[in-house]
């Protein structure tokens, strides 16, 4: 029992000897910042790690050399910046409670390869797109029905950096690849939006982490209801202009966009499994019994709330925020603004200016801590987009000029 | 809202006052003008029949349908008995006589346009206090009379409506300013007694002028002063006339309506639209053709409220079913546009007085009629539209027939998301519920028609929206012998005020025997409130003569109108249209577009002949909206408006976007932050060299992980971060120290095997901070503390924990480097970023 005992003291003095160093460096920190300090903030701040001494140096000498962006570019190639920073940054866009507390997931991990591979990042919303853990390290094979391939490979300790392989989604999760939509269509997005409900959760949550609005920052009342579901009540509680001035505000835009999800469900049984940890993605090829159509039966629910209300025949949607004031999102004026199923729908999201924006802003709170906060900021915001623009929507990019931005002075 | 003893008093004084006016005018029995009301003693006198029979099965159908239900005197008899005035359809002394007379003032084909009927709709001598309630009666005592049942759907003959040109109303602006200086000040000088805050509603002499100005909009009409609410209750209905003269009266508020009409101008419409004629949907201008087509099972109703009346203390049963169980509203209740009531909370008045839920209770007497026609029959269904107006709520009444919160005859009730149904019976249990599943969630807080049914046969059963819920009655079969003839029948509470419901209450029927499962889909069907078909002109738009677009429109609640199912059709049945498009359908209210609910501006559709069918028409669209109500369903005036209608055209551009400008500034935030958990793991792993796997600290992470800073916010810091960070620096240390090989090589040259004592004398020491410094802080780093700052603090960490002695010192040495390698590794060097 004494060691223990001894062990605990120490621990506590420990404890406060940290404390008061943690002061003192809150005060140091206040010096002003050269290459070396320059650098390893931007180690800490791309990878989350300290550099080693080696690599320190050398993202120094190009500070000082007046390529700063070489030695971000150094900082992620360290593995933790995917095993930590970017696996971090990710994985609050795969539930609804936005917890980073998740375990890995094939959302998180396409993410990461993604970014790894420096490809066009507007492919996350509709490509047929996934990445699984390298086959030679031996671990349970990617399934539909339950996230155990990437709870082994998060376990493993395995560098994601390295062990993350891309593959054709649709050869994985049986969709038509015509039905693939990055990943709004994996399994972990699935479960956490599209399972029960009526799939304008995938709506929101995707406009949340991928436009970085909420649905009252893009409420517009002035558009047509007319899709609008029989399913939303016309008088929540018995009075109508709750409707009229909050409910349709969203509902007039998020309903015909949402209409893209329509063959698109996540099955498990709410009994047995009610978090839906082994349930699955499916989605209508064929004519549903329950509908007649491809059409889901969670479209058609509670179709006597509002009995005029619209009734959703297929995956046909539609942008209306391409009127009114959510014009300001920057649609591409190239693509129709319609089309059929989630590919096209997430395309339509990606190639907006909103999408590109968010990005940006998401990755530079990430890397300097804090929103973008003053005209400068918003001037270095502006640049950065059209930067990620001009290196083909490549997220390093913007992870590196972050960096260096908030590097210090 | 509330009745105060105050109002108690005030209405009996009233009511005496009106007695003693009936008396004087009773001699002046008949006639149009006459007001005084006949009367109302709830003990009618019975009039036995005996003169010659009945001639003809037709007359037999009139006596029972008709006759019985009016020859008593406080009905029609007084007047239009025996030597009264024409007609004497209640003729006393011959049925045949009676009959024949009748016929000259019945449409037994559209009962409800019975000049029986519109002449007691247009106020002459209802027996109760509302016309609509004799209308109603009436209305079914002919239909009764012409087929039995109510049930048959009939078709609605499509008139056309006058001809108006949109755009010359003038409107109630938002701004109360004109209403204060003109009308308000007579309502308040003359109404505020009844009408003031915690009066009757409508609070149209409201102390706080915005809700007096809300509350008087719609009985306010700036195109017709005369036939403003506010003008024809002093004229026509001498409702308390505060002189002698209610003509006198009337014209003066008329006058003050005209000072305010006269302080508004006309909106006029954008020339450059295309919009078809405009209409308004009801009252004395109104163009609405009634839509309500019949087609509801109503054979069996014993008690029905269907809340017309919109105003006063009365819910008044109109099932014709002596005697009538007219409810008293109570407490927080207020009437729903479109016809309901709304059920409201407890609340406090400004004033600080408790005003109770609100309650709508019938007497005991009157009640017990469900108690007789109920267990004659041995079955019931309640049938109702409600909209809850939560799903919170628990234990809320919504109809029940009891007499106290434990004993009952039958209760339908909400709790939560379920519909609840306690009934007494000789196999169930008055106390235990019967109830919709949980997980179902079939009860939402939106207008629903829900349906209890109970037979002995099937037990209980539910319906929402038309649909049986499935569940079971677990009970076996039973009689309803048992129930107490005492109970009192109330909506919207329990009979002692203690299980308040909050929602609006659209329309009851108790019924005598239980539906059927199509009869309550037709009921459903058939929706609830009053329907009207507006038909807006558009043949001066296209070549097509008589030609109109067509909705069914109803006042949805008492915020909204409810616009469905447009189709377009030619009143000349020869003609037909042959390739019109139309485009961009929009509804216009008083002057513009509406901002909110443009079903059809999407709109896209070709009228030709290959689709239309004459007589018929053909369908734009299945679906419905709502638009926000704004003047009330007697003055809002509609019209439609196209981008394209045939050869037509409005060309719609879009307001350019408003520059949202340069974002402020957000207050300065903290250039450093904290590292998160995972970084924290990844960073003592990488600077101790201990794999992240190892079993020791994976436990100690998957443990303290969520204690671990989760944002970076610096401000954030708490100390249980700190001491999940020790706890993490102390595993990661102690892995280190405890593995030969690696603690050689982070430590070279260090004598763990040496004791205390010895192990850190002269460069020991230095073997320990050096590498702790290299590889936890950095070199020549200024953000990080100074070298030689940490070192000091080691030094003394390490002399503080050297003196040992006896057992203490076994691995003492090994213990002052873990805690070494803690305090710098767990510490703001690592932390910080």
């Amino acid at each position: 029992m004494k060691a223990p005992v001894r062990m605990r003291h120490s621990a506590f003095k420990a404890c406060s000897m940290s404390l008061l160093i943690l002061m003192t460096v809150a005060y140091a920190s206040a010096a002003g910042a050269g290459p070396r300090e320059q650098a390893k903030r931007i180690h800490d701040r791309i990878a989350g790690v300290p550099p080693a001494a080696a690599i320190l140096d050398s993202m120094a000498q190009d500070i000082s050399a007046g390529n700063p962006l070489d030695a971000a570019f150094t900082a992620m190639d360290d593995p933790a910046f995917y095993d930590a920073t970017l696996k971090n940054f990710a994985a609050p866009w795969t539930n609804e409670a936005m917890t980073p507390f998740v375990p890995l997931n094939d959302y998180t991990a396409t993410v990461i390869g993604m970014v790894r591979d420096g490809e066009d990042f507007r492919k996350i919303l509709h490509d047929d797109v996934l990445y699984i853990g390298d086959p030679g390290l031996g671990l349970t094979p990617y399934s539909t029905s339950n996230n155990a391939h990437y709870v082994e490979l998060e376990d493993s300790g395995e560098p994601l950096k390295d062990s993350l392989r891309k593959v054709p989604q649709s050869t994985y999760n049986g969709l038509p690849s015509s039905a693939t939509a990055g990943v709004i269509t994996s399994r972990a997005a699935a479960r956490a939006f599209f399972s029960a409900g009526t799939n304008r959760a995938m709506f929101r949550f995707t406009l949340i982490n991928h436009m970085c609005s909420d649905l009252e920052q893009v409420a517009d009342t002035s558009l047509p209801p007319d899709r609008i579901r029989q399913d939303v009540s016309r008088s929540p509680g018995g009075d109508s202009r709750v409707f009229l001035n909050n409910c349709v505000g969203c509902h007039t835009g998020m309903d015909p966009m949402t209409q893209a999800f329509a063959y698109y469900d996540f099955e498990y049984n709410p009994d047995s499994d009610p978090d839906g940890a082994l349930g699955r993605l499916v989605y209508n090829t064929v004519n549903d019994p329950e509908t007649q159509s491809r059409v889901q039966g969670k479209y058609l629910i509670n179709s006597s709330t509002f009995e005029p209300g619209y009734v959703t025949p297929d995956d046909q949607w539609d942008n209306y925020w391409r009127q009114g004031v959510n014009r300001r999102l920057g649609w591409d004026g190239s693509l129709p603004g319609s089309g059929s199923g989630a590919k096209s729908l997430g395309k339509e999201w990606a190639y907006s200016d909103a999408f590109a924006e968010c990005q940006v802003k998401k990755v530079f709170r990430n890397v300097c801590l804090r929103p973008p906060s003053n005209s400068a900021d918003y001037a270095k915001v502006d640049t950065m987009v059209s930067n990620f623009r001009s290196q083909d929507f490549n997220l390093k990019q913007v992870f590196a000029e972050s960096a260096v931005y908030c590097a210090g002075e | 809202m509330i009745i105060h003893q105050q109002i108690h008093f005030l209405r009996n004084a009233m009511t005496f006052i009106a007695l003693m006016v009936a008396t004087l005018f009773l001699s002046a029995c008949g006639g149009e003008s006459t007001e005084a009301l006949p009367n109302t003693s709830s003990n009618s006198s019975s009039v036995s029949y005996k003169g010659p029979s009945p001639a003809s099965d037709d007359v037999q159908n009139f006596k029972l349908a008709v006759w019985d239900n009016l020859v008593q005197e406080d009905k029609c008899g007084s007047c239009h008995g025996t030597g009264g005035q024409s007609p004497t359809f209640v003729d006393s002394q011959n049925i045949n006589t009676a009959y024949a007379q009748a016929n000259t003032i019945v449409n037994l084909s559209d009962p409800s346009q019975s000049a029986m009927v519109t002449k007691v709709a247009g106020g002459h001598n209802c027996w109760a206090t509302s016309d609509s309630v004799c209308v109603d009666i009436l209305t079914t005592y002919i239909a009764n009379w012409a087929g039995g049942s109510s049930n048959s759907a009939k078709t609605i003959e499509l008139r056309a409506p006058a001809e108006k040109d949109p755009g010359n109303t003038i409107t109630l602006p938002a701004d109360p300013a004109g209403f204060s200086t003109t009308v308000y000040p007579v309502l308040m000088d003359y109404c505020s007694d009844c009408h003031g805050d915690s009066g009757q509603t409508p609070y149209i002499a409201s102390s706080t002028l915005s809700t007096a100005y809300e509350q008087s909009k719609s009985r306010i009409s700036l195109t017709t002063p005369s036939n403003s609410r506010l003008v024809t209750r002093l004229e026509f209905d001498a409702h308390n006339c505060w002189t002698a003269d209610c003509g006198s009266d009337a014209a003066y508020m008329e006058t003050k309506i005209l000072e305010l009409a006269a302080l508004q101008s006309p909106r006029p419409v954008d020339p450059d639209l295309v919009t078809s004629k405009a209409l308004v949907l009801a009252g004395d201008n109104g163009d609405g053709l009634l839509a309500n087509s019949g087609g509801r099972f109503e054979d069996n109703i014993i008690a029905l409220y269907e809340f017309k009346a919109g105003e006063g203390q009365t819910a008044f049963d109109t099932s014709g079913v002596s005697p009538a169980l007219n409810l008293t509203l109570s407490g927080n209740v207020d009437w729903v546009g479109g016809w309901g009531i709304d059920m409201r909370p407890a609340v406090q008045t400004e004033q600080g007085a408790m005003v109770p839920a609100g309650k709508a209770q019938g007497s005991t007497t009157d009640s017990r009629k469900l108690h007789t026609l109920l267990t004659g029959s041995g079955e019931y269904a309640i049938e109702a539209w409600v909209a809850p107006g939560n799903i919170s709520q628990e234990d809320a009444r919504i109809v029940t027939y009891s007499g106290s919160a434990t004993t009952r005859n039958m209760t339908l009730s909400q709790s939560l998301q379920r519909y609840e149904v306690l009934h007494r019976s000789t196999t169930s249990d008055e106390n235990m519920p019967f109830a919709t599943q949980d997980g179902d969630k079939l009860l939402q807080a939106t207008l629903q028609h829900v349906v209890v049914n109970y037979s002995p046969g099937a037990g209980r059963q539910i319906f929402v929206n038309g649909q049986y819920s499935g569940d079971m009655d677990p009970d076996n079969a039973g009689l309803l012998s048992e129930w107490d003839d005492s109970f009192a029948f109330v909506l919207g509470n329990e009979t002692d005020g203690n299980s308040p419901w909050q929602g609006a209450i659209r329309m009851v029927a108790i019924h005598n025997r239980a539906l059927t499962p199509e009869q309550i889909q037709a009921n459903f069907d058939v929706g609830v409130g009053q329907k009207f078909f507006l038909l807006f002109g558009v043949s001066d738009l296209i070549n097509v003569p008589e030609s109109y677009i067509v909705f069914e429109v109803s006042q949805f609640d008492s915020f909204s109108y409810r616009f469905t199912s447009p189709f377009f059709i030619s009143l000349d049945e020869s003609a037909e249209p042959s390739n019109i498009r139309i485009q961009g359908m929009r509804l216009g209210i008083n002057g513009k577009e509406a901002t909110v609910g443009q079903a059809w501006a999407n709109l896209d559709v070709v009228l030709d002949s290959a689709t239309y069918e004459p007589g018929t028409g053909q369908s734009l669209s299945r679906l419905g909206t709502i638009i926000a109500l704004e003047n009330g369903p007697e003055y809002d005036e509609f019209f439609l408006t196209f981008d394209l209608f045939g050869s037509s055209t409005y060309s719609r551009s879009e307001p350019p976007l408003i520059d949202s400008g340069t974002p402020a500034d957000l207050p300065p935030s903290s250039d450093i932050g904290l590292k998160t958990f995972d970084e924290i793991n990844e960073s003592m792993a990488r600077m101790t060299g201990v794999a992240k796997t190892r079993p020791a600290v994976l436990n100690t992470f998957s443990t303290v992980k969520q204690q671990l800073p989760t944002i970076e916010n610096i401000g954030g810091f708490l100390s249980s971060h700190q001491m999940a960070v020790t706890q993490m620096a102390i595993q990661y240390c102690d892995a280190l120290i405890k593995d030969g090989q690696a603690r050689a090589a982070f430590f070279p040259g260090f004598d763990f095997t040496a004791s205390a004592g010895t192990a850190f004398d002269h460069s020991g020491k230095s073997l320990i901070t050096g590498p702790l410094l290299a590889r936890f802080v950095g070199e020549n780093l200024s953000t990080q503390p100074a070298a030689l700052d940490i070192q000091t603090e080691l030094g003394s960490l390490i002399d503080k924990l050297t003196p040992c002695s006896g057992e203490d010192c076994n691995g003492r040495t090994e213990t002052i480097v873990k805690a070494s390698c803690a305090a710098v590794l767990g510490s703001a060097t690592t932390l910080v970023q």
